[in-house]
């Protein structure tokens, strides 16, 4: 109780120095009075504020009025300075505790002022209100609006903060986005900080493009004052059946440490600042939670999915057009197909035109604008690139896009109208000849200067059927080709002519690689006068070369028998023989070993 | 069959395969009717046109001199750069294909009745040595020629102006550089509507059919 005298004691040295400062005011002071809440019931109480703004020094006289007890908690006082001006004010708050029910007007505190009207309901229903007092006047307008608390706001049960989810519908299909709200208010002075976005509980639904700057305003709750954060975002829609779905926001709020009794009467200031004076507070960490809501996800339907659907939901409509609406063959043009409304944007996708005759196509780009921050409403274009391959007038179909509205709670096609487009022959693939041309020159009024071009040749008939040159084009390539046969068949007729004639018979062949080894091995063996050595080799050469046939032609052949028992002699005579006998024996070999097989 | 037979055969074949070749010239183009078509398109002030049959009429007729000169006016009304001939590409360019052409044939003639000659007959050596370097001449001859020709006919010309070199073959690729109507370009590659280009200046992109021409056309 000291520490409260000490408290009195400080603010009646404050207000007495500020009395003396503010200078006096030559207009009347305004006063008035507030009543929170309006309406009690019997056993509760209301809380009487007689503000004066302007000279405090004004008679203020306290009410009274039979059947309400008056008791005084607090004083206040403020001064604001305003272009140079002081501008105080100070307040009385009364706590009125009715003692009986009935409506009681109370009168205003000075001659000027508006009374107040209380309405104090009986503790059973039914009972006739008697009313006291005066007819009541209209109320005098609050400071600010929304005293009493909203729709969906659940206060901390300190009174210091709460987070509201706003969710515009309670049922959703899967893959459908709602824009929804997330509202966090925080009382002034009670909340240290924000230490975060706030964010969804559980994974059932997603948060997509959360705006990083929410909006801020101020507002009266439950007669104290918030700051309030709105921040808005798209609810994406993950899987179905029927979820709870709450928004928590992480928050640094200032817990007090002093005894109950005092912390009644910092209640009654509501001013935090001598709460923060006095270090009657600690800050804490903790996460507020709004109350949950109960949603309801639904399948999307199968009966009546389009084929080309692709998972779009909402409200849309398409139009297209195409750039250029006149072009030459080959030319490439653009294919623009424009989405509008507002839905699930990133599921709205189209492959637009695929395969159409006379039209090579390829794959559209696509790009969003959107009109709110949110991307939820707006308009998606897809452009296509399509070129003509043929001229004349051709007519691209209608594009369609498939959707399911949730409102009408089915599948919805849209369908643009076709487009007519005029193509012109390519320049490239033109046939025109140069009559042509000019002609066209001159109806176009093109006739450029052209001073310095050479005249024009006399008109030929064509001669060539291709700019590739003959010796390059492969019907042509042919005659020389022929030719090159034809004469090396002549050289080689030629040539064998020619042999045929010299005499040359077909012994005359070149002997085969292992006869002439064996002919090199006897070649030495004479060369070395080895008489055995050499007609071991050419016995050999001839078995291996006849075989079983040796016997046979040994009658026929008297050379070659002579040899054969040469060969024989030599591998127990040892006799020597001369060179030219070797020369002899050796050209015998040389025959038969080079002649063909049936010769 | 006697080596006789073999040889009027063959002679008979070859027969064929020139009338057949001779077959498919009247059609077609001729170097006046393609000069005066550049003329047309010169007068029309459309010089991407214009340079792509002079360069065809060029081809035709190497050494017209009408030609080379409409073609340069062309060129350098529209800030074009100017290309010279070398003398090797004059050398070559002595003559049309047509003529070229024929005296490979000529030249493949001459080669071999020299060899032949030089297995049936003992005398006529020297004229034998003049034929056989008269061959070799000619087709060297024709062999130049197709090296002076040979990039031409794989070049193609820019027909519409602010023509885009693009980074990859689809008309929303990337723009890489700019070419100017009646440009020379080398064909690289092509790919579904689009050529792969390079040109003088060492860049390559893609660019749409429908805003060039090859000098010789594309065969269908």
């Amino acid at each position: 109780m000291g520490a409260v005298l000490r408290s009195f004691g400080l603010f009646a040295a404050i207000c007495a120095g500020l009395l003396l400062a503010v200078p006096a005011s030559a207009d009347e002071p305004l006063v008035y009075a507030t009543i929170q809440p309006a309406q009690i019931n019997l056993g509760e109480s209301a809380q009487f504020t007689i503000t004066n703004l302007g000279d405090t020094t004004s008679q203020i006289t306290l009410p009274v009025v039979s059947g309400l007890k008056f008791e005084v908690i607090a004083h206040t006082r403020e001064i604001q300075i305003i272009n140079g001006t002081t501008l105080p004010s100070s307040s009385i708050v009364m706590r009125v505790t009715p003692q009986i029910a009935g409506i009681f007007t109370i009168p205003g505190v000075t001659a000027k002022s508006q009374p107040t009207v209380l309405t104090v309901n009986a503790a059973l229903s039914g009972t006739a209100i008697p009313r006291v007092g005066a007819p009541p006047p209209p109320p005098p307008p609050p400071i600010l609006s929304g005293g009493s608390i909203p729709k969906g706001v659940h206060l901390t049960d300190d009174g210091s903060a709460y987070v509201r989810l706003n969710v515009p519908k309670r049922e959703l299909y899967v893959g459908e986005s709602v824009p929804v709200e997330i509202e966090v208010g925080m009382r002034s002075g009670f909340v240290s900080s924000l230490n975060g976005l706030p964010k969804l509980t559980g994974d059932d639904f997603a948060l997509n493009n959360l705006s990083r700057q929410p909006e801020r305003s101020e507002k009266l709750i439950n007669g104290e004052p918030f700051v309030l954060f709105t921040w808005r975002s798209v609810l994406a829609v993950i899987k179905p059946g029927t979820f709870a779905i709450s928004a928590e926001a992480p928050l640094t709020v200032k817990i007090r440490t002093r005894p109950k009794r005092d912390t009644q009467l910092d209640d009654r200031f509501g001013d935090p600042f001598w709460q923060n004076l006095f270090g009657t507070t600690v800050p804490k960490d903790i996460d507020v939670v709004s109350p949950p809501q109960e949603v309801k996800v639904l399948e999307l339907p199968a009966e009546g999915r389009p084929a080309d659907f692709h998972g779009a939901i909402g409200t849309f409509s398409i139009a297209s057009d195409i750039l250029p609406n006149k072009a030459d063959a080959g030319d490439p043009m653009t294919l623009r197909m424009r989405i509008t409304g507002s839905g699930s944007f990133d599921r709205v996708d189209s492959s637009m035109l695929d395969h159409l005759d006379q039209w090579k196509t390829y794959p559209p780009k696509s790009s969003f604008n959107t009109s709110d921050p949110i991307g939820f409403s707006g308009m998606k274009t897809f452009e296509q690139p399509v070129i003509a391959t043929k001229p004349g007038v051709q007519t691209l179909p209608g594009l369609s896009f498939s959707y399911f509205d949730p409102s009408a709670r089915k599948y919805q096609t849209a369908h643009s109208a076709p487009l007519s487009v005029t193509i012109d022959p390519s320049q490239a693939e033109s046939t025109l000849t140069a009559s042509q041309v000019a002609a066209r020159a001159g109806a176009n009024g093109e006739s450029k200067s052209a001073e310095g071009l050479r005249a024009d040749h006399p008109e030929e008939p064509a001669r060539v059927a291709s700019l590739v040159p003959l010796y390059l084009q492969p019907k042509f390539l042919a005659v020389p080709s022929l030719l090159v046969l034809a004469l090396s068949a002549a050289w080689i007729m030629a040539k064998r002519r020619l042999r045929a004639d010299q005499g040359l018979t077909s012994r005359a062949r070149i002997p085969s690689k292992a006869a002439k080894r064996v002919l090199a091995q006897m070649e030495a063996a004479a060369r070395g006068k080895n008489a055995a050595l050499f007609f071991q080799l050419s016995r050999d050469a001839l078995h291996q070369r006849y075989g079983a046939e040796i016997e046979v032609l040994q009658s026929e052949d008297e050379e070659l028998r002579e040899l054969l028992e040469y060969a024989d002699e030599s591998k127990y005579s040892g006799d020597e023989l001369k060179a030219t006998h070797f020369a002899q024996w050796l050209a015998v070999v040389r025959d038969r070993l080079t002649e063909e097989p049936n010769a | 069959m006697t080596g006789l037979a073999r040889i009027v055969c063959l002679t008979l074949a070859l027969l064929i395969s020139v009338q057949a070749a001779r077959a498919d010239a009247p059609e077609g183009y001729s170097a006046s009717a393609l000069y005066n078509l550049g003329n047309s398109y010169a007068r029309a002030g459309k010089p991407g046109m214009a340079i792509l049959n002079y360069e065809r009429a060029s081809l035709l007729a190497p050494n017209d001199s009408d030609i080379e000169a409409n073609l340069r006016f062309v060129q350098s009304s529209a800030h074009l750069p100017l290309e010279s001939r070398g003398n090797f590409d004059r050398l070559a360019g002595i003559g049309t294909p047509s003529l070229v052409s024929w005296a490979a044939v000529l030249g493949v003639v001459f080669l071999g009745a020299a060899a032949v000659s030089a297995q049936v007959f003992s005398r006529y050596r020297a004229l034998r040595y003049v034929a056989a370097f008269a061959g070799v001449l000619m087709l060297a001859w024709t062999l130049c020629n197709g090296i002076s020709l040979w990039p031409k006919l794989h070049e193609a010309v820019i027909l519409t102006p602010s023509t885009p070199g693009r980074v990859s073959p689809v008309p929303m690729g990337d723009s890489l550089f700019v070419l100017q109507e009646g440009e020379r370009v080398r064909i690289d590659a092509e790919h579904e509507g689009f050529t792969l280009v390079h040109t003088h200046a060492g860049r390559a992109g893609w660019v749409a059919d429908s805003n060039l021409a090859p000098i010789v056309p594309r065969t269908r």
